[in-house]
């Protein structure tokens, strides 16, 4: 002691070793490397009474196992006999969870002394610790300390003079005994010397053989002979592991802590929502009456921008008047008309429901529920072949099917993966929920609701279906692992960030589906375009050659055309019917507008005239059911990396949004 | 509560986090006469010795995707061009048994 004291400090993570560290030595520190390694080092020194002690502030870390350097310098340090004292850290506010450091701690000889630091924090949370009782059961110095309150730092003195006048160790003796209930340990810690790695208590050597520690296994390599390492190696293949050495270190803590720890009585109690989002029974109900009624409430924030873009609408007459009048080229001011203005219309009532949409399940996501209602569909996943977090894809696919493609990438299982994806597919993405609802409002009113419902309700069908025509060849019959969530806290939402993120997503989506509805949509008018009259076009010719065939899965040749495209982009089937339903009949649409008639300048009441409910449902169907888009296909390879499982998957994708396209046709004939 | 045998009752945890039913924290206290933060705790330390696995779906290694019809709804993938950077906010903590 002649030449001072050193004193390590130990703890995990955000103990307070540095914020002690610090009021101790204040400015007499500096700043090195541990040899070798680039793990820093930190020591300095400070004079109490006249007497000079060293201070080492150790690297945070879990525990004393061998996952990182930190870890293995810092137990290393210690073991050395380099400080003279350890003073332990732990989190009062969460003993149960911060004692874990001591636990591994115990079976080091260096005299040590614990610090419950954060005391105020505990006493906030009205915990009340009895520190006294907890020192007699480890026998060592045990004292409330808070690092920031510089007053307080008498007792951590105290206690630091007192270890080392009586260089205290920590009592192990309960410890042991817990350890001794673990299959293997005792032959273990028999096979194993005193002292044959120094500083380390056979106890502790065992226990990381255990763990199956590798720096401690290579030391006793090192230091037994042949014969007696194999042994140890040998009485390793029975025993049980680190699970079971955790399990006895947090028993022994709670241990220590019983009765001198009152937490003041915390019941679980679920909250209300989470009862009934968590029940083996409702939770499903629950989440899909959420989601329904999510979407439901998204049409309210959309009204503002469907009436932007039936304001858009409005003008279209006047301003093919205008043009006409000026003397514009005909195939200009149709362009101007049919093209452009029509097709921004349709954008703005499309960017209505994606800012409702995107507002509403951002909310959702804000408060917490959306963490629900993917803890309620893993069990469902399961069920499916599937690994719980398979969810979150499929929650992205609601946004988009390409982030759901390329989010599959977290399941390992390839054969899973392939699945995933192949779900994915079937979760009508964000362009098709701008559809939808807008489609169906023309043609169903109120009614759009229910087709909303039935789109869902054929998505879960599709989906279990799919899974069991793909999943067989896919998924084996393996493990299902079980999925553990810790479920955020129910909280307010902060809107200015959430108006934020929804006004971002609308104005990409914006600028995106802009430039798709335009350039499909332009491309799909020039195609029909015929200057000479009424049945000219390419696409006119082609459509009525195969309208016999489209009439089959109850789509007129215009919608068909529409289906294609949708498989190119769901935006872009907007763009085909603007332009086909306008491009058809724009001769008599635009001698109408001449004559100053506006009945053919809306287009809404173009598609009633020409389509027929049930006709529109079938291309609803067909549209939303259809391959996701070109850039999903490509995600699906990329991630697959199987040519044959992608066109698997587009064929059959094709096949079933046909058969689900005349289903719904025929059912549509039946009701009305 | 007095553990005596601390190893049988992680036996007992791990059996439920591997019979393939999805539980909350809050479930496995209630089902292992627990506290939640004792479950907590432990699956901290079964998380560090790698026994199971935090499943993360932080964006990171997606490359272009520019195109992607994504737009409405919860959006939020892992890949820049479909989502905001933030990705999932506030969805909780899942493990998975590895
Ligand atoms: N309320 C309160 N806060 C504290 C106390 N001790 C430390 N803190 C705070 O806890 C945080 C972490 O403290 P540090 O001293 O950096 O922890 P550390 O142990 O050095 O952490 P690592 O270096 O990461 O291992 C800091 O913000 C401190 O201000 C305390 O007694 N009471
Ligand atoms: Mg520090």
């Amino acid at each position: 002691m002649s030449t001072g004291v050193t004193v390590a400090l130990l703890g995990q993570p955000n103990s307070g070793k540095s914020t002690l560290f610090n009021a101790l030595t204040g400015l007499r520190q500096h700043v090195g490397n541990w040899p070798g390694k680039t793990v820093e080092k930190k020591e300095g020194s400070f004079v109490h009474k006249g007497k000079e002690y060293r201070v080492a502030d150790l690297p945070g870390s879990y525990s004393l196992s061998a996952n990182s350097d930190e870890e293995v310098i810092t137990r290393d340090y210690i073991a050395s006999g380099e400080a003279d004292v350890v003073c332990i850290l732990a989190d009062s506010s969460q003993l149960q969870r911060s004692l874990f450091m001591l636990a591994d701690y115990a079976g080091i000889d260096v005299p040590c002394f614990l610090l419950l630091n954060m005391s105020d924090v505990a006493a906030e949370q009205g915990k009340k610790i009895d520190a006294k009782a907890i020192g007699e059961k480890l026998g060592i110095p045990v004292i409330p300390f808070s690092a920031t309150d510089k007053k307080s730092y008498d007792v951590f003195y105290d206690a630091l003079e007192a270890v080392i006048k009586d260089k205290g160790l920590l009592n192990v003796d309960k410890l042991t005994q817990q350890y001794e209930s673990i299959i293997g340990y005792r032959e273990i810690y028999d096979l194993i010397p005193e002292n044959v790695i120094p500083g380390y208590s056979a106890m502790w050597i065992a226990v990381k053989a255990l763990e199956n520690d590798k720096v401690v296994m290579a030391k006793l390599r090192a230091a037994l002979d042949d014969n007696a390492y194999s042994q140890i190696e040998e009485a390793k293949k029975n025993a049980q592991g680190a699970v079971a050495t955790g399990g006895c270190k947090f028993a022994w803590i709670d241990d220590v802590l019983e009765k001198a720890v009152d937490a003041g009585d915390k019941k679980i109690s679920l909250s209300f929502l989470d009862k009934i989002y968590t029940s083996r029974i409702w939770g499903k109900p629950a989440v899909i009456l959420t989601v329904l009624l999510g979407l439901i409430a998204s049409f309210i924030p959309a009204i503002p921008l469907m009436i932007v873009g039936s304001l858009i609408l409005a003008v279209k007459a006047p301003v093919m008047g205008v043009l006409t009048s000026i003397g514009c080229p005909e195939i200009l001011t149709l362009i101007i008309g049919d093209v452009v203005i029509q097709s921004f219309s349709y954008i703005f009532k499309m960017l209505g429901f994606v800012f409702g949409v995107t507002l509403v399940f951002g909310l959702l996501e804000e408060v917490g529920v959306m963490a629900r209602i993917s803890y309620v569909f893993d069990n469902t996943m399961g069920k499916l072949g599937l690994q719980g977090k398979s969810v979150m894809p499929f929650l992205v696919s609601f946004g988009c099917t390409m982030g759901g493609a390329a989010g599959a990438r977290v399941i390992d299982n390839w054969g899973q993966k392939v699945l995933t994806i192949a779900l994915a597919w079937a979760v009508p993405c964000g362009a098709a929920w701008a559809t939808i609802p807008m489609l169906s409002t023309i043609f169903f009113g109120p009614g759009a609701v229910l087709v909303i419902v039935a789109v869902l309700l054929t998505m879960l069908l599709h989906m279990w279906i799919t899974a069991k025509i793909f999943g067989a060849k896919l998924v084996k019959k393996e493990d299902r692992y079980g999925m553990i969530m810790e479920l955020p806290p129910y909280h307010k939402p902060k809107w200015g960030a959430l108006f934020r993120y929804v006004f971002g997503r609308t104005k990409e989506t914006f600028i995106r589906v802009t430039k798709v509805i335009l350039l499909v949509c332009g491309v799909f008018w020039l195609l029909s375009y015929s200057p000479s009259g009424d049945n000219g076009g390419i696409l006119y010719t082609i459509g009525v050659a195969i309208e016999p065939v489209t009439k089959i899965f109850g789509m007129p040749w215009q919608l068909f055309l529409s289906y294609v495209a949708s498989a190119v982009g769901k935006e872009g089937a907007i763009g085909v019917i603007s332009a086909l339903y306008n491009g058809n009949s724009y001769s008599s649409g635009f001698m109408d507008a001449m004559n100053g008639a506006a009945r053919a300048e809306n287009l809404n009441e173009l598609l009633l005239a020409n389509v027929t409910k049930p006709e529109a449902l079938a291309f609803i169907f067909a549209m939303t059911f259809n391959m996701p888009c070109v850039v999903a296909l490509a995600a699906t390879y990329q991630e697959t990396h199987s040519a044959k499982w992608t066109s698997i998957i587009v064929t059959y994708y094709t096949a079933v949004s046909l058969i689900l396209a005349f289903l719904a046709y025929h059912i549509g004939l039946l009701i009305w | 509560m007095i553990e005596k045998e601390g190893e049988q009752f992680m036996d007992k945890l791990l059996k439920l986090l591997s019979d393939g039913r999805a539980r909350t924290i809050e479930m496995l206290a209630a089902e292992l006469d627990t506290s939640a933060s004792d479950v907590a705790r432990k699956l901290e330390y079964l998380e560090i010795i790698g026994v199971i696995r935090r499943v993360s779906f932080q964006n990171g290694n997606c490359k272009g995707c520019t195109g992607c019809s994504g737009k409405g709804k919860k959006d939020a993938a892992p890949c820049k061009g479909c989502i905001p950077d933030e990705g999932f906010k506030n969805m909780g903590v899942m493990w998975e048994v590895v």
